[in-house]
């Protein structure tokens, strides 16, 4: 199943996925993977070997401590990357069975495809609360004359709607963190990306925010698939089928020390050192 | 002994009314504040009266070491040593506050009261045809000069502002290799003296035959001064735009130009409009090069390409220097227009500039 139209978000998928926490999911067709992925800045290399693979529609939580590479290797996903001075990479990002860093791949395609959220809001400050959300489709050329209903379904989608429905002419700078928040989550899932990255989404965030976007992305995995970055050991495990858990030693790269379904990790973890991590032993 | 809260032994809460309890003072800050702007001013005041001292030496030699003693005594007396430097440092600043309204209600204070007698309405929108230095002010105007600087700082903004923004959306979004060198030129040609401006049309464009000097020429020497103050300050506010903005528009498959143009440019469009304001205002008193480029003339042009044009500043320096008061009075009128203009034209980008997203 490709990714689904917004009509139908209130399909079940083929895995109950709520029940991640109870039984290991069943095993998906593949959407990325990444194949020894080693990252540089300038001269030091920051990040080692990673291969994962990210099954369609479910959440993947890549956990580990600060300094470990997680927020480099997911920009490594959209090539967001490249646009840091001095980036360096090597080994392979495969998504639809091609390497995104192939030459003839052109890199706003993939980002179209592979949206992103980042860990501090960042709404259009010029634009109004409707505007964000269709900014994606202006930005990247898309073509779309049903603009009510996309504001009003990825708005829903985000948790959003009943808050703002009122005032969708309002600065979007009127938003609080939170709402904001969710309004770059909206606008993210505006021009329909099969893969959406967060990148400590919750962390600048007060809790009953990060709940209800905890819930909105249990809801959109069952069309989209989800790579999150956190610290939040409790957040992983509400919100992810799998997880990777980074580690980097002092002054080494970082690389992926276990990984697997994220009732193993945090369940039966086989690594001492994931072992003390995910019961806040260090890190 | 344990304190418990018993809200029913407090007396119920009374309508209370507005208070601003740290505006209270005590009766030795008042009297010391009191005496210490008092007792400066009553000796200075003295010495003006019956001494024979000028009143700009005065102020500077007497009263303001004076304000600063009596500042001192007065902070030491209510907050102890502490207090002091803290005097001090208002005293000035609030002095060189001052000192700098001076200077500026003293320009434009002689400015109206030199041209006053010129001033008319006519004065605004008449031309300059007909009259002569010794024609009474009942007659004549700078209309025509007014029209010729509007006309030479628009041509100017048209071909300096565009390629000022493209130069700074060159540095600070393309990032390109010749950064360090595009910058070094901009820094460069911001100290070029404007008569070289003025010069360089005038050879170059003028002098060759390719057009006659008029406001199409002045245009182009005011271009050359005014491209980098909006290059150097447009730069400055794109560098102010947080990079969030641009990822977040980039994570969304977004080209770059559409980036820059369509979330760059509009967060940061109030000092965009600065920008274009500092470049209209560094160039609008220039006389040096209007001189060379676009010449004078007595009567109202609108074609830019219509041979010489008259504009406020060279009708400025064409009437100040002559034998006749009334030629005099004029000069001095439209400096004020001038500075009025300004002032005007700072306005209306304010108002075009403010935000329509500020409120709902």
């Amino acid at each position: 199943m490709a990714t689904a139209e917004f009509g139908s978000l209130d399909e079940v998928g083929e895995v109950e996925l709520m029940d991640s926490e109870v039984s290991a999911p069943v095993r998906k067709e593949t959407e990325m993977s990444a194949r020894d992925v080693s990252v540089w800045f300038g001269k030091r290399k920051v990040l080692e070997g990673v291969n994962i693979d990210f099954p369609k529609q479910t959440v993947t939580a890549l956990i580990g401590p600060s300094g470990c590479g997680k927020s480099t290797f997911i920009r490594t996903l959209n090539r967001l990357h490249e646009l840091i001075p001095g980036a360096a990479l090597a080994g392979s990002v495969l998504y639809e069975g091609k390497d995104i860093y192939d030459r003839d791949i052109d890199p706003v395609h993939i980002r179209l495809k592979i949206g992103m959220v980042f860990q501090k809001p960042n709404p259009f400050p010029s634009m109004t609360i409707r505007g964000n959300v269709l900014s994606g489709l202006k930005l990247s050329g898309m073509k779309r004359s049903d603009h009510d209903d996309i504001v009003e379904q990825t708005l829903t989608s985000a948790g959003l709607w009943t808050e703002v429905k009122d005032r969708l002419g309002a600065a979007a700078g009127e938003l609080s963190g939170g709402q904001a928040q969710r309004l770059v989550i909206a606008r993210a899932l505006a021009v329909q990306p099969h893969v959406l990255l967060m990148d400590e989404p919750c962390s600048a965030l007060d809790p009953a925010s990060t709940l209800k976007i905890e819930e909105t992305i249990r809801e959109l995995s069952k069309d989209v698939t989800i790579i999150i970055v956190t610290h939040n050991m409790q957040q992983a495990v509400r919100v992810s089928d799998y997880t990777a858990f980074f580690l980097a030693a002092e002054n080494e790269p970082g690389h992926v020390v276990e990984q697997g379904a994220t009732t193993e990790i945090f369940g039966n973890p086989q690594d001492q050192r994931t072992l003390d991590y995910v019961n806040g032993r260090f890190g | 002994m344990t304190i418990t809260f018993d809200a029913e032994s407090l007396p119920a809460l009374q309508e209370q009314r507005i208070q601003h309890p740290w505006r209270k003072k005590t009766p030795v800050f008042t009297w010391s504040v009191v005496l210490a702007t008092l007792i400066p001013l009553v000796i200075v005041g003295a010495l003006f009266i019956w001494g024979d001292i000028p009143g700009a030496l005065l102020m500077t030699v007497v009263y303001l070491p004076l304000q600063l003693i009596a500042s001192g005594f007065a902070a030491f007396a209510t907050r102890g040593k502490r207090g002091i430097l803290d005097s001090v440092i208002i005293v000035n600043a609030i002095g060189a506050t001052i000192f700098s309204l001076v200077i500026l209600i003293s320009v434009i204070g002689s400015l109206i009261v030199r041209g006053f007698s010129a001033l008319s309405a006519h004065f605004i929108y008449q031309n300059n045809v007909y009259v002569s230095p010794s024609t009474p002010l009942e007659y004549g105007g700078i209309g025509h000069a007014i029209l010729g600087t509007l006309l030479i700082v628009g041509i100017s903004a048209l071909i300096a502002v565009p390629i000022g923004i493209a130069t700074a959306i060159y540095i600070t979004e393309v990032r390109g290799r010749a950064v360090p060198y595009v910058r070094f030129f901009v820094q460069a040609m911001s100290g070029v003296p404007s008569v070289v401006a003025g010069l360089f049309v005038l050879t170059i464009i003028v002098a060759t035959g390719a057009f006659e000097q008029g406001a199409f020429a002045g245009g182009l020497a005011y271009a050359i001064l005014m491209l980098p103050t909006v290059a150097r300050t447009a730069e400055e506010v794109l560098k102010l735009v947080p990079d969030d903005l641009r990822t977040g528009a980039l994570a969304l498959g977004s080209t770059r130009a559409r980036t820059v143009f369509r979330v760059v440019l509009p967060a940061a469009r109030t000092g965009i409009i600065t920008a274009i304001i500092l470049g209209v205002a560094r160039v609008i008193g220039e006389t040096a090069p209007l001189l060379l480029a676009s010449g004078y003339a007595d009567s109202t042009i609108v074609n830019p390409f219509g041979g010489p044009i008259a504009a406020v500043p060279t009708y400025i320096f064409n009437n100040v220097a002559l034998p006749y008061p009334d030629a005099v009075a004029r000069a001095w009128a439209s400096a004020l227009v001038l500075i009025v203009l300004v002032g005007i034209l700072f306005v209306i980008a304010r108002v075009v500039g403010r935000g329509r997203l500020s409120s709902k």
